[in-house]
């Protein structure tokens, strides 16, 4: 085996351009593809965290009616029980109480409908960190006479409105009476997801229960999970535990990006395979070229008694070793590469546009270390199925008329 | 003296042509040990069919060739790789070493596939190379040496493992006068010392002038089988 190892290695240096080119074409198919796939991740990924963690959690618990008719009157009985009990749980990091309903926010010249989220600012910052993402203003912390509000940027620049303005909430009471309230903007927040800064606004749960004329109305407990990977099992025993009440886990809430996610994740490994297969087109006909080349010695080695399977084995062992530098030298660049840019991130051009859709126009790529190991067995699965037929080729060949060709 | 060879109604019929080429006919033929036999015959008349049928390289289609107490004509396929590594040595008129090894590897590349131990092989290398006049360059690689050179070296490579005989189609061909002699001079000194069996398929008369039996084939049958006396050079 070592003879046959230091024959392969000579043998691949023999035509040294060659080898560069093809190396060199594996080292760039796996950085164009880890690239790739690690900006489409990280996309992903992005939206994933800026869904979970800013707008939907893990889980959420509404009243049953609550989901066709987001209005005060449909609050969980015993809410804030509920979510004191969750938090004993050590599955669960955080349950936080809203009290959230539809309703139209007016500026002097514009208004536009919008979901109003009652938070407790304490725990809302420790739930989706809302605190951090005041870009303008300040987070709850003024103590007027008129109430705070919290609006996203989107959503002043469509009511002329900015830190300061004085706004008006109209929502329905646990009556269903329709009701109005001044609130004066104390901040505006910014998050990827354009849509959700211009429909939702947060007031703190203690003014609107106020005036909906309930101290402690709860419509919504939003959860985050320890293990976020148990959300479906948890949800289902919360399920259980409250019958009177609607758990739905993220993917319910977000089946849209619970099913990208899951294609992603499919379609990503098969994206790779399908560049590694295209580089293995190429490395076939290389070793296919260095074989047409090679006749007469490789029929001299048969004609002096080298079996015919340790020939085949010398073909694959160049065609592995190729594939073992070309992939090790593009993996470990594309780890380097990723790193980087991870850290510095990338920016989309016209990203702005992207932000309309949820995207961040700054990517940060990643890529989890498992899966250069996954694509390094990729590697030399498609390089040992490549050297197949050109060692097949190699094998076939009648030593007495190959030691005669020109 | 011990018979390495015999062959007997040994015929091969090319039947891939339009017309059927009767490549060998009935050829009866014994070699004895420690003969130095040149096969003379015109373009086509059967010299390199039959090198290569004894040689195991190819299978006839009638006829034996008893190598040994065996019939290769009859083995299989797997067994022949084996048999021909361990009985028979071969020189090509192209050279034919390994680019890719020096001088001394490739010398040692059949016992290497015979998997003698390290220690031996070097030796019978070393020894070998320098019967051959090329103690010089153990470590050079086939490119960089001259054509006279390289065949030396594929000369050294084919007696290194002491096969039973070795087969040399016209290794002289591409050759110069005095590199065709000099290897001449070393092959007979190695038939001598070795005693090993020699057989060439050649047009050159040098190497006919030097045979003690010359085996003419016409036409795929053996026309003459004539034995000499030669002079010690």
């Amino acid at each position: 085996m070592k003879t046959l190892i230091k024959i392969s290695w000579r043998n691949i240096w023999r035509n040294r351009s060659r080898t560069i080119v093809i190396i060199t074409a594996i080292i760039l198919g796996l950085m164009g593809g880890i690239f790739s796939a690690a900006m489409r991740l990280a996309m992903e990924q992005q939206q994933f965290e800026d869904t979970i963690d800013n707008q939907v959690s893990h889980i959420q618990i509404h009243h049953p009616e609550f989901i066709a008719n987001p209005e005060a009157q449909y609050r969980i009985p015993g809410g804030n029980e509920i979510a004191k009990e969750l938090k004993e749980r050590e599955d669960i990091t955080v349950a936080s109480p809203r009290m959230v309903t539809d309703g139209m926010i007016s500026s002097a010249n514009m208004n536009s409908g919008v979901r109003i989220k009652g938070v407790d600012p304490v725990i809302e910052s420790k739930t989706t960190g809302l605190d951090q993402l005041i870009v303008d203003g300040e987070y709850f912390t003024a103590e007027g006479r008129i109430p705070s509000i919290l609006i996203g940027r989107a959503l002043a620049n469509d009511l002329n409105a900015g830190v300061g303005s004085r706004l008006v909430l109209t929502f329905q009471d646990i009556e269903g009476e329709m009701i109005s309230s001044s609130f004066r903007v104390e901040g505006l927040y910014k998050i990827t997801a354009r849509r959700f800064e211009e429909r939702t606004v947060f007031v703190k749960s203690s003014v609107i229960n106020e005036l909906i004329g309930e101290e402690n109305a709860v419509t919504e407990i939003a959860i985050f999970l320890e293990e976020p990977d148990n959300y479906r099992s948890i949800s289902r025993d919360i399920s259980e535990i409250y019958p009177e009440t609607k758990v739905r886990h993220w993917a319910d809430l977000e089946p849209s990006l619970y099913y990208s996610l899951e294609v992603l994740n499919e379609s990503l490994i098969w994206i790779l395979i399908i560049i590694i297969m295209a580089v293995s087109f190429g490395l076939l006909n290389t070793i296919l070229m260095s074989i047409l080349e090679r006749v007469r010695e490789l029929g001299v080695l048969l004609a002096i008694g080298m079996k015919r399977a340790r020939v085949f084995s010398m073909i694959v062992i160049e065609t592995t070793i190729i594939s073992i530098i070309g992939g090790a030298t593009g993996l470990v660049l594309s780890w380097i590469m990723i790193n980087i840019l991870g850290n510095t991130g990338v920016n989309i051009p016209g990203g702005e546009g992207l932000e309309e859709f949820g995207y961040a126009s700054v990517l940060y790529p990643r890529i989890e270390t498992s899966f250069y190991f996954e694509i390094a067995v990729v590697i030399v699965i498609f390089a040992i199925l490549a050297s197949i037929y050109p060692a097949w080729k190699a094998i076939r060949l009648q030593p007495a008329e190959a030691v005669r060709q020109e | 003296m011990k018979t390495v060879i015999k062959t007997t109604d040994l015929s091969k019929v090319y039947t891939e042509t339009a017309v059927p080429v009767h490549a060998l006919k009935n050829v009866n033929i014994e070699f004895k040990e420690g003969e130095f036999t040149a096969i003379v015959g015109p373009s086509g008349s059967g010299k390199t069919t039959f090198l290569n049928v004894i040689g195991g390289l190819d299978k006839p289609t009638g006829g034996h060739v008893v190598i040994d107490g065996v019939d290769i004509a009859t083995m299989k396929e797997s067994k022949l790789f084996d048999f021909r590594m361990r009985h028979i040595g071969f020189v090509f008129q192209a050279y034919n070493l390994i680019p890719v090894l020096t001088a001394i590897e490739n010398v040692s590349f059949i016992m290497l596939l015979q998997n003698r131990p390290k220690a031996e092989m070097e030796n019978r290398a070393k020894e070998m190379l320098e019967q051959v006049g090329l103690s010089d360059k153990l470590d050079v690689r086939p490119s960089k040496l001259s054509g006279g050179q390289q065949q030396r070296v594929a000369v050294a490579r084919a007696l290194a493992s002491k096969p039973d005989f070795v087969l040399a189609d016209e290794p002289t061909a591409n050759l110069d006068t005095e590199s065709a002699f000099n290897l001449l001079d070393i092959m007979a000194k190695l038939n001598k010392e070795e005693n090993i069996t020699l057989i060439f398929s050649t047009h050159d008369h040098r190497v006919i002038e030097r045979a003690r039996r010359v085996i003419t084939l016409v036409d795929g049958a053996v026309a003459s089988d004539e034995h000499f006396e030669r002079a010690e050079r």
